[in-house]
């Protein structure tokens, strides 16, 4: 590994050595305000170098990780995800009756996991960047074990969360055995070698099924979605940000990639699959959202959807030829990241609430009545973001949105398109539910202080998602260039 | 005229102002903002006329601020254009109308909401100087709309009685017709002349059109109904008398001086259109001279003292109508402006009345009051003088010079001039049976006359404006055709000043000398309560439109369509629910789906190979 390569992964690097210094920190001292400080410089200072590094040359480093600027983009998302939900966990974990700094540690991994998966042409760091990901996670997700009031929520997600995700992961392995079984090799792009392939091209296409099929689960889509309202209700509001936010990004530019590698006859298998996986999370998503009635399994409903509408670019890009590719991949990392900065503003929102109530993520929309009246500033930027994930002009969602149609027309997508126009008038309902509840004559009155970090963080998580609906234009131009 | 620009800002600035610190600015402050905005645009449109009179100076001036929308041929711009018609209309609007704001930081010092009424105000002056500023028809469309809206809240102001509500609403849905033919209209010009600039159309249409043929006369007829639902003529005019719910500055300013007499000034703006259709013209002066003929029989037994004035309004809009139609375009947009002054002069003089009088309206109640009220009296004798056009009053030469413009219109001229005779001597008799019975009699109450730096200044400068706006020459001769040259015979103008005269004679008799009672209308109380009503218009419009109306509502009221939306809603939820039970937290059955999915999902790539 020259130096070059050296630099070029160096995000990856950075996120890796915060686990390590927490790790040698925690054996000398335990404090929660610097543990958090550390982390969330380190992921800042990572998703800067990826940032900063766009526009140099692609590096393959070893055979397993390559660092394009798709890569860089994406993975630069997934640390500001990363370090949005580190943020908010602090406030969130400062009431907890738990153990705290441990946390941080398996935030970093799984940050790490994301990053690897995001930069994997290999299947082999593609497994490893997935589990690294999905191990820390399980962790993560039933992390409020010892607290009295959510013990029992959160283990049983965790537990709920392991075994699933453990079975759709051998399906997984198994799928990539078999491509190896047929390909001799693991690389991503399926280069036979050179002494032709060993086995007949059945194997592949079973193979890519069953991979599809451990990729379909982590991006929740219908009918694998079962996990997802009882792991997002289940597990602490930040690490369900981070489940909605950095793991669907991540597993998606992880499929785009393969996808666009992909050709031949098992291609037409996938396109069918991911049609249908379309058909059903845009519509089943959304009506399964429709009368929810607590706030994160809402969310976690509303993702499944949003799942489905991006899997448009992913089939653009199966049926179309080199300049449609690009114009899909634009679309679908400028969904992703618009996606990821409404859906962690309503995560913030959610935790900041939570860390003073818990029942603000564990009860019903009651609680959140009149909430517009108490606490203008989180009620405002919970809004905003119902409004755009429901796709409304002048913020984020728009745009992503605009973005879809666009590739589904260019694409001939009827069935699609016209499907996402139905899910994103269901969407629409329950979004506007949201809104409605948050309007109405509030009941007792509630105290709640913000601190000035907590309000710091809701203001950029407001401000870039207004800013992406209402002057996207250089995040565009910034998308187009990494993927040129 | 560089500073054009800030004439409709200025006002805007101000409602934004206002709007923003509603709740928290002081009244003085409210004051300061609303009265100066619009006192400020006045001053602007000195200076800009002073630009505009200086020789070599152009004679029409038009700047594009910024591309409003393109869609298709269609390119529309935030564009002012200024010559001597807009000019004109500039005076009146930001001079009548700073005069009326000035009145009103006084009027309305006790209400509470004294803020959002100055909001609404400003508001209104900005839409009605963008609606005479504008150089295209749709922005013109924006002010049209703008102004109407302002209306419709300062009619309700005091929206807390329901009448006033239902006042406002009325008057909005009544506008509404004529906007709807109006922007038609637009639909339809555009389409002939692919444009909807003002001075393109204006060179255009004599090019484009054959005069008298199907399509200038069914553009022009389309725009005349959207002129007569604003300017409130027959037959849409029964909203004005009910729009007196509002506060009286605002019936000075809003449904006397300026917005009612934009109907006019749209009809001048696009008289190249309205000259290729003669018959329409036509039209135009025949509604003119119903509406004044109306309105004037209308006048003469009310008893509230500001429906008198609005019938009164809608009388001499009448006499506008009556003169665009027969040709006599300057003249027109002449008697707008001295209207503007008198009309807004008696309204405030009515405001200062019913201030005095504690809110009381009825005519019936007021008598005596000219030595409780010596300013008031005297600005309401001055104002009535002008009304009935007594020379050398400001009335009088612009009535003048209508009805001898209509005498000389070949084919109906005489009959016509006959028609506005007869109504300047109707309007003698209603006009001093308002003056006698409030000023003079005896008194029936003690009034208290509101004094101060906002009530008796204004009064009298309006008042002055009234008595020598006669010999104002306005800017609008190269803009608008010249009216028919000659003089008709003398006779008839000796009858037109007798006329007047004889009206006012015969109102002495009867109301101060109690003599003549055989003339009272009270002989005959079918047809006073016919009178009284309006002619029964809105009773007709009740029956005609209104019951057949709601009882198809009714009819309908479990809407047939809604059925189909309602069958969705009822299958949405129903999948919901059947999908959610889906969700039942067993984590074997989880398993268990996603291994049938999954094995699915390999069938079907069998099914491939």
């Amino acid at each position: 590994m020259n130096w070059l390569e050296l630099t070029s992964l160096m995000p990856l690097l950075l996120v890796a050595s915060i686990s390590v210094i927490l790790l040698l920190l925690l054996a000398f001292v335990r404090d929660h305000k610097l543990t958090c400080w550390i982390t969330c410089l380190g992921l800042a200072m990572a998703a800067y170098w990826a940032f900063a590094d766009m526009g140099n040359a692609p590096q393959q480093v070893t055979p397993l990780l390559i660092m394009d600027d798709f890569s860089r983009l994406l993975g630069g998302t997934v640390l500001l995800v990363s370090l949005a939900c580190g943020w908010m966990s602090y406030a969130y974990l400062e009431t907890a009756d738990e153990i705290r700094e441990e946390y941080y540690i398996l935030l970093s991994l799984a940050a790490l996991g994301a990053c690897v998966l995001v930069a994997s042409n290999h299947f082999a760091s593609m497994f490893i960047g997935l589990e690294l990901m999905s191990v820390s996670l399980f962790a993560m997700v039933g992390y409020m074990a010892h607290s009295k009031q959510q013990a029992n929520m959160t283990l049983e997600a965790g537990v709920k969360y392991m075994v699933l995700s453990g079975v759709s992961s051998s399906f997984l392995l198994f799928g990539v055995a078999l491509i190896y079984a047929y390909a001799g090799n693991l690389n991503i792009d399926l280069q036979v070698a050179a002494d032709g392939p060993r086995l007949q091209s059945g194997y592949l296409v079973i193979g890519s099924a069953l991979l599809l099929v451990g990729v379909a689960f982590k991006m929740s889509w219908i009918p694998f979605h079962m996990w997802t309202p009882d792991v997002y209700q289940g597990a602490p509001a930040p690490v369900t940000g981070f489940l909605a936010g950095a793991v669907k990004v991540a597993v998606f530019a992880f499929a785009m990639r393969w996808l666009m590698m992909a050709q031949g006859d098992y291609l037409d298998l996938l396109l069918l699959g991911l049609t249908v996986m379309a058909v059903l999370s845009m519509v089943v998503g959304n009506l399964l959202a429709l009368r929810q009635n607590n706030l994160k399994r809402l969310l976690g409903y509303s993702s499944i959807a949003h799942m489905g509408y991006v899997i448009v670019t992913l089939a653009a890009s199966a049926t179309l030829g080199a300049t449609a590719q690009s114009t899909a991949l634009e679309g679908a990392a400028i969904y992703l990241i618009t996606y990821a900065s409404m859906t962690m503003l309503a995560f913030a929102v959610i935790s900041q609430l939570a860390a003073r109530d818990r029942r603000f993520e564990s009860g019903t929309l009651t609680h959140y009545q009149g909430l517009l009246f108490q606490q203008p500033l989180l009620a405002g930027a919970l809004m905003l973001a119902m409004l755009a994930l429901a796709g409304m002009p002048l913020t984020a969602g728009f745009i992503g949105k605009y973005y879809l149609v666009l590739v589904a027309v260019d694409s001939q997508l009827w069935l699609l398109l016209s499907l996402l126009v139905l899910g994103s008038s269901l969407g629409l309902y329950y979004y506007l539910r949201v809104i409605l509840v948050l309007c109405k004559a509030p009941v007792g009155d509630s105290h709640l202080i913000l601190g000035a970090s907590e309000k710091l963080l809701l203001m950029l998580l407001v401000a870039v998602t207004l800013w992406l609906g209402l002057y996207p234009t250089p995040v565009i131009e910034w998308v187009q260039f990494a993927i040129q | 005229m560089q500073q054009l620009w800030l004439i409709p800002c200025l006002p805007l600035v101000g409602f934004l102002l206002l709007v923003l610190g509603h709740g928290r600015c002081s009244r003085s402050a409210a004051r300061l903002v609303g009265v100066g905005s619009v006192a400020m645009a006045a001053l602007v449109t000195l200076w800009v006329a002073l630009d505009f009179y200086s020789p070599g100076a152009a004679q029409s001036y038009q700047v594009e601020l910024w591309p409003w929308f393109s869609a298709g041929a269609l390119e529309v711009s935030f564009g002012l254009y200024l010559d001597g018609l807009s000019l004109s209309m500039l005076f009146v609007i930001t001079g009548v109308g700073s005069l009326i704001h000035w009145y009103a930081s006084g009027y309305m010092w006790q209400d509470p909401d004294y803020q959002r009424f100055f909001a609404y105000m400003n508001l209104f002056v900005a839409a009605m100087l963008m609606l005479v500023l504008a150089d295209n028809l749709v922005l013109l469309f924006l002010g049209w709309e703008g102004v109407g809206l302002c209306s419709f809240l300062l009619i309700g102001f005091w929206h807390q009685d329901p009448a006033n509500g239902y006042a406002a609403r009325k008057a909005f849905v009544v506008t509404r017709v004529g906007d709807t033919a109006f922007a038609i209209g637009l639909f339809l010009l555009f389409r002939e002349l692919g444009t909807l600039d003002l001075p393109t159309i204006m060179a255009l249409a004599p090019e484009q059109f054959v005069m008298g043929a199907n399509r200038p006369t069914l553009i022009a007829a389309l725009l005349l109904a959207g002129a007569v639902g604003k300017s409130a003529q027959l037959p849409l005019h029964t909203w004005l008398p009910d729009a007196m719910a509002g506060p009286t500055p605002v019936s000075a300013l809003i449904h006397a001086a300026t917005m009612v007499t934009a109907g006019v000034y749209l009809i001048a703006r696009t008289h190249e259109v309205f000259l290729q259709a003669p018959d329409v013209l036509l039209v135009v002066a025949f509604i003119g001279l119903f509406t004044l003929l109306i309105s004037g029989f209308t006048a003469l037994n009310q008893t509230d003292i500001k429906r008198v004035l609005a019938y009164s309004t809608m009388s001499q809009i009448g006499y506008m109508f009556f003169a665009l139609g027969v040709g006599a375009w300057n003249e027109s947009v002449f008697h707008l402006m001295t209207h503007a002054l008198f009309k807004a002069l008696l309204f405030m003089t009515a405001g200062s009345i019913i201030l005095a009088m504690h809110h009381e309206q009825d005519i019936r109640s007021m008598g005596g009051l000219r030595r409780q009220l010596p300013v008031p009296f005297w600005c309401f004798v001055i104002g009535s003088a002008c009304l009935v056009a007594l020379p050398p009053t400001s009335g009088f030469f612009s009535k003048e010079a209508i009805l001898n413009a209509s005498w000389q219109l070949p084919g109906y001229g005489p009959w016509l001039w006959a028609g506005g005779v007869l109504g300047a001597f109707i309007t003698a008799i209603y006009s001093f049976r308002l003056l006698f019975m409030v000023f003079f009699g005896p008194q029936k109450a003690q009034p208290h006359e509101p004094k101060g730096w906002q009530f008796h200044p204004p009064l009298m400068i309006l008042a002055a404006l009234s008595l020598v706006a006669g010999w104002f020459v306005l800017p609008t001769g190269p803009v608008l055709p010249a009216s028919p040259a000659g003089h008709p015979p003398t006779w008839t103008i000796v009858v037109a000043i007798a006329m007047p005269l004889l009206g006012i004679g015969i109102a002495y008799q009867v109301y101060v000398r109690h003599q003549w009672q055989g003339l009272r209308l009270a002989q005959w109380p079918q047809l006073r309560q016919f009178l009284f009503q309006g002619w029964g218009f809105d009773g007709l419009y009740q029956r005609l439109l209104l019951t057949p109306f709601t009882a198809l509502a009714l009819v309908n009221r479990h809407d047939i369509i809604d059925g189909v939306p309602k069958l969705l809603i009822q299958l949405s939820r129903f999948l919901h629910g059947l999908f959610s039970q889906l969700q039942n937290g067993q984590l074997r059955f989880y398993i268990a789906t996603l291994a049938s999915a999954a094995i699915i999902v390999l069938a079907l790539a069998l099914k491939v190979l």
